[in-house]
């Protein structure tokens, strides 16, 4: 993480606009309750007024709710279930893959027929299911996002550990009698960490989506405003009323562009080999 | 010829086990599910006094033990009984099948938009790397990628059919217009045109993006460098070498993408009330009806996996080489 | 693919063999009053009979959800009504004020001290497979079949001593005591008489005849191609000379929404009822030149909107709190906004379309101020995030129209300094935690079917406060003084008492606010202006249509 990674990532001019949009939606985020001190929720103004009227910037909803603020408010939900559902994939991918991959044989088999299924099965529907099931909150929809995005990543460090596993440092981490855990935890992971961020990151943009998707169906937390909630609630009203779905839209598009362009810098910054092979 | 059989066989013979862990999770998710169907439908008939919420419990299996129940849904689930809709009075299959020739056709077209513009513009921007067009789709791709494709399907509408009046904005059909023959295709295929676009675009973006870098890997290798020297024409190189090749991670990418596919109709189809299955299991959502809804999960799982194995048939069709195995 | 462009193709898709049209003179004799008994009948519905009848003709009217059976004697749901009116009756229909009028039975009379209800029936009314229908059929129905099949009509029923058939054309009811709302339940939708000769003697759900339902009504069954329409056609031998007016009826089944307000515009469909069409499209649609709209028809249904509170628990348990939230709520906000207009502002537990209601009661008005002041009397202290309580919502899952009102709710009742968290679920598990009393909030509405003591009552009744059960008193709410007047009321036989008593009971409940009224709820139907007389009585598109007529479609 010294110089050499920002010089490499910074080479990448996508990557540096993603960062800044990126920073951006984090300080909305941050600063929404400064931003808009009164709850998204609060019908602040007349119902469909169209954007730069009735005090608002980008119009207000069908019950009169400021969506600028909806916006302001949305990009921390979107944030924070794109971030932990994440990390719940990692934990469970990450572990599977390095099972399947320091083990291999058997306990290869299982884990992998195990992935398998998981990537057999349609993924946004097991996810509808899940949180229609459990019932929409914001732990049932991180845990759905986690449950159908981990697969991926458990094939990626599978490939990454069984790779590593025949290397002369990990050979020699064995015959120096280190424990199992230490060697996965100590040896190996930490040096096949960048495909993984990679992927990670890329999963982090998924799973805003995901999020967004769920929202619109009316499987979001009945608490939280999110983006994919704004513009379910006024699809019926489209006709008359573009704005309230049009800003959220663009909101998402945005903040999961950034992240791409992030991804992308990250990966030309941590795989240089690949990077230049993709850039032929 | 008795290889593909005998591939197939132990392709078909694995999709039934993953079938059953399906049904399985299944069976767990109803159980998972809280409320007492029983006292939903009495709710919905206007009036709950015991004996007839025990007259429900009886008629629908509910007071069985559970690995009686269990095992009565599996068997259920093999003779093709994929429960009863509480809600809507009629059994799951009935609803599904109704809706299910509509879904096939949308994602069907979908799928093949997909993959084949994604090949054709992952193509072109391979052969053009660095030129604007390159740099063109490139950029579609990256947007695609990170666009809502509901939305997408919203801001269609809003175009096309609210501004422009082009196109109809949801629907299968018009709705009584007795058209037949060609004006009937015309009519459907007038229909199609935003789904296919909302629902293709964002795989478009995932082949174009895997075509280039997969051509680009290909390009360099051994085989083709020799097809270049021996003189063949480019056109021809890129042709037979080079994309014949590079096609093949596309392609297993593609089966695997099947999944997301059938998904995303969920999405797309309550867009343009597209009277598939995906509809059908956002009304299904809406009103919390699971029988339907599970339903709808075995059924759009044995797709995925049909989808699977004809995915890996094309495989060995294009790569002679490959041993099927 | 637009609307207009296609509509001589559209013609073809349902070209059916039509009747010739009589004389438009011809149709006009046939109108003649019906044999004389009750007079507001006929008056009510010639009032819309300004232009000369046309005989003949079909009629398409939207049928959402598929029903699961035609059997209405079998089965209550709103589809099953909407089709099984035109093929059963019963034995009184009502008008828009719930005066019973004729149906089976020609005439009535009600003995002075309420006990005794004497019904002399139709004389020439025939099942459609030309069995005549006698009193034994309304015996049958009333005693042996109904009870077993109609929870609604068991309670009714509870009231009743005997059944008899003095002769082949008349049915006394014997009550055990005074029940005046007994004459408000004999309708089609209580209890539509079956045919006797069919269903005696066998299991009623596994009745070989459940496939082909015959009735006594003006139309009779010919086909139902599954997923797609049922059709009906006039019954030559009906009862009333020249009637029905029309030739065919075809309910189309049409599951999705937009195509359902799609068929409306386009005319390929004539009526639309109850939910068929989305509350926001009802504005829209209601404005084509080709439609009108009407929320008229449902005032046997009634429903009612209410936030349920469950009065065990803290703060709920008190009247002040409950209070507090009605002045909170801007309920004409909630109409105009989230219903899209349909709807009437509640003012008390009694719908005011149905019997016994008085709009003399404490009322509510918009007030945050004033609920903020009983919050304050209650010691609910705004804390330093000038919170006062909290309590949770569970989300009635019902559609979007009740999420967006849980959303109002909550933030109505966030700036009064209640904090509402909302919980989604599913209908099952929304069923469940409401019948088991396991929430604090929830929306519901309920039918008052027409009279207090039959949909109203036991919402409120101590009696009736039955763990497991839905649609009972599941608040548990108690007051004797509430449960002695509803009890009293109900077995009161003579009007002005009962009616002071009930007038009594209101105002109790308006200032205990055991649930707190939103919305006299509306439903929307909407109708092609070439269809007349298609709304005419108390269950509007669910009746008989035996006086429909339609113009020739455009």
């Amino acid at each position: 993480m010294s110089r050499e990674f920002w010089k490499a990532f910074a080479r990448n001019r996508g990557a540096i606009i993603g960062l800044i949009i990126l920073a951006g939606v984090v300080f909305l985020a941050l600063f929404a309750d400064l931003l808009y001190p009164t709850s998204p929720w609060d019908m602040v103004t007349r119902p469909f007024a169209p954007p730069l009227s009735a005090g608002t910037l980008m119009g207000s909803d069908t019950l009169g709710r400021d969506i600028a603020s909806g916006i302001a408010h949305g990009a921390r939900v979107s944030l924070l279930i794109g971030l932990t559902s994440t990390a719940a994939a990692l934990l469970i991918g990450v572990t599977l893959g390095a099972l399947a991959g320091f083990y291999g044989g058997r306990v290869d088999d299982a884990i992998m027929r195990f992935t398998e299924l998981f990537q057999t099965i349609p993924n946004f529907v097991l996810a509808v299911m899940l949180v229609a099931i459990f019932t929409p909150s914001i732990t049932s929809v991180t845990a759905s996002i986690a449950i159908v995005s981990w697969p991926p990543l458990a094939r990626l460090a599978r490939g990454e550990f069984l790779s590593l596993r025949s290397r002369e440092f990990v050979q020699a981490a064995i015959t120096t009698g280190q424990s199992t855990p230490s060697i996965i935890l100590r040896e190996i992971l930490p040096n096949s960490m960048s495909p993984i961020i990679v992927a990670a990151s890329l999963t982090v943009a998924t799973a805003i989506l995901l999020e967004s998707a769920l929202s619109f169906l009316g499987l979001g937390d009945p608490n939280m405003m999110s983006w994919g909630y704004m513009i379910g609630a006024s699809r019926t009203v489209m006709r008359q009323a573009w704005w309230m779905s049009f800003f959220p839209g663009v909101a998402i598009l945005i903040t999961v562009l950034a992240i791409n362009l992030v991804g992308e810098g990250l990966n030309d910054a941590l795989n240089p080999k690949l990077a230049r092979k993709g850039k032929g | 010829m008795g290889k593909i059989v005998s591939f197939l066989g132990r392709r078909v013979v694995k999709s039934l086990f993953i079938l059953l862990a399906i049904v399985l999770i299944n069976f767990a998710l109803i159980r998972a599910a809280p409320g007492d169907p029983a006292l939903v439908i009495a709710g919905q008939s206007g009036a709950s006094d015991p004996q007839y919420i025990e007259q429900l419990r009886e008629k629908f299996h509910l007071d069985e033990p559970l690995p009686q129940q269990l095992w009565t849904y599996v068997t259920d689930v093999a003779t093709g009984d994929l429960g009863y809709s509480y809600r809507q009075q009629r059994p799951v299959w009935d609803l599904i099948a109704e809706r299910l020739p509509a879904t096939l056709l949308l994602t069907g077209i979908a799928y093949v938009f997909s993959l084949g513009m994604g090949l054709l513009l992952g193509t072109l921007a391979a052969v053009k790397v660095g030129r604007w067009s390159d740099t063109a789709i490139t950029t579609i791709a990256l947007l695609a990628y990170a666009t809502p494709l509901y939305w997408i399907g919203l801001m269609m509408i809003l175009l096309f059919s609210v501004q422009l009046g082009w196109l109809p904005a949801f629907g299968y059909q018009s709705v009584g217009a007795g058209l037949t023959g060609l004006d009937h295709f015309v009519d459907v295929a007038a229909h199609l045109v935003m789904p296919v676009l909302t629902l293709g675009l964002f795989y478009m973006a995932v082949y174009a993006r895997l075509t280039r870098s997969s051509i680009l890997e290909v390009r360099d290798m051994d085989f083709v460098k020799t097809a270049r020297a021996k003189g063949l024409p480019e056109r021809r190189v890129v042709v037979r070498h080079v994309l014949r090749n590079a096609v093949l991670p596309v392609i297993t990418f593609a089966g695997i993408q099947a999944g997301y596919l059938i998904g995303g109709s969920i999405l797309v189809e309550t867009v343009f009330a597209w009277p598939g299955v995906g509809r059908l299991a956002f009304d299904a959502l809406l009103q919390r009806d699971y029988q339907v809804l599970l339903g709808i999960f075995v059924v759009t799982s044995i797709m995925v996996l049909v989808f699977n194995i004809i995915t890996d048939l094309v495989y060995t069709l294009i790569d002679p080489r490959i041993e099927v195995s | 693919m637009r609307s207009t462009d296609t509509k001589s193709a559209r013609r073809a898709w349902y070209r059916r063999p039509q009747r010739g049209l009589m004389a438009a003179a011809a149709a006009a004799l046939l109108a003649l009053p019906v044999a004389g008994t009750l007079l507001p009948a006929t008056a009510a519905q010639a009032a819309d009979d300004t232009q000369a009848v046309q005989k003949g003709g079909t009629l398409d009217i939207i049928l959402n959800p598929e029903p699961p059976i035609l059997i209405l004697g079998l089965n209550q749901q709103a589809p099953t009504q909407l089709v099984g009116g035109k093929i059963y009756e019963g034995l009184l229909r009502y008008d828009h004020d719930l005066n019973p009028l004729p149906g089976l039975a020609k005439g009535w009379e009600i003995s002075e001290d309420g006990l005794t209800y004497t019904f002399h029936l139709r004389e020439n009314a025939t099942w459609h497979d030309g069995e005549p229908f006698t009193a034994d059929d309304v015996v049958f129905t009333a005693k042996t079949f109904t009870p077993e099949t109609n929870p609604r009509w068991r309670l009714i029923f509870s009231h009743v001593d005997t059944v008899e058939a003095p002769d082949d054309h008349t049915v006394v009811f014997n009550l055990k005591e005074p029940f005046p709302a007994f004459i408000i339940g004999l309708g089609v939708t209580n209890m539509p008489i079956m045919p006797a000769h069919i269903y005696e003697g066998t299991d009623y759900n596994d009745n070989e005849m459940n496939d082909t339902p015959i009735g006594t009504g003006p139309f009779k069954f010919v086909k139902w191609e599954k997923g797609s329409y049922v059709h009906l056609t006039a019954y030559d031998d009906y009862w009333q000379d020249g009637r029905p007016y029309l030739d065919d009826i075809y309910f189309r089944i049409i599951p999705d929404a937009a195509s359902r307000a799609l068929a409306m515009e386009t005319g390929d469909a004539d009526i639309s009822q109850f939910g068929n069409i989305e509350p926001f499209d009802v504005p829209r649609l209601s404005k084509l030149p080709n439609l009108e709209l009407t929320t008229k028809g449902y005032e046997m249904f009634a429903p009612m909107a209410w936030i349920e509170m469950n009065t065990r628990k803290p703060p709920l348990n008190d009247r002040r709190f409950r209070q507090a939230i009605l002045y909170a709520l801007d309920r004409g906000f909630i109409r105009d906004n989230i219903f899209f207009g349909l709807g009437r502002v509640a003012t008390g537990p009694i719908n005011s379309v149905t019997t016994q209601y008085t709009p003399d009661v404490q009322k509510y008005p918009h007030d945050p101020e004033k609920a903020k002041a009983l919050l304050d009397d209650m010691g609910l202290e705004p804390g330093s995030d000038g919170v006062r309580a909290n309590v949770e919502f569970l989300v009635m899952p019902y559609g979007e129209v009740w999420t967006r009102l849980a959303e109002y709710i909550k933030q109505a009742m966030g700036k009064v300094g209640v904090q509402v968290t909302l919980r989604s679920t599913d209908s099952a598990g929304w069923a469940q935690q409401l019948s088991n009393w396991d929430y604090q909030m929830t929306n519901d509405y309920v039918y008052q079917y027409g009279h207090p003591a039959l949909g109203v009552a036991r919402t409120y009744i101590s009696d009736n406060i039955r763990k497991g059960v839905l649609f009972s008193n599941t608040m548990g709410y108690s007051n004797e003084k509430v449960d002695e007047l509803f009890a009293k009321a109900a077995v009161e036989n003579d009007d002005a008492k009962r009616a002071q008593m009930y007038a009594e009971v209101q105002k109790i409940l308006a200032k205990d606010v055991p649930v707190a009224w939103l919305l006299e709820m509306e439903f929307p139907t909407l109708l092609n202006k070439r269809v007349h007389n298609a709304v005419t009585t108390a269950i509007g598109t669910s009746d008989n249509f035996a006086d429909v007529w339609v113009e020739p479609k455009q």
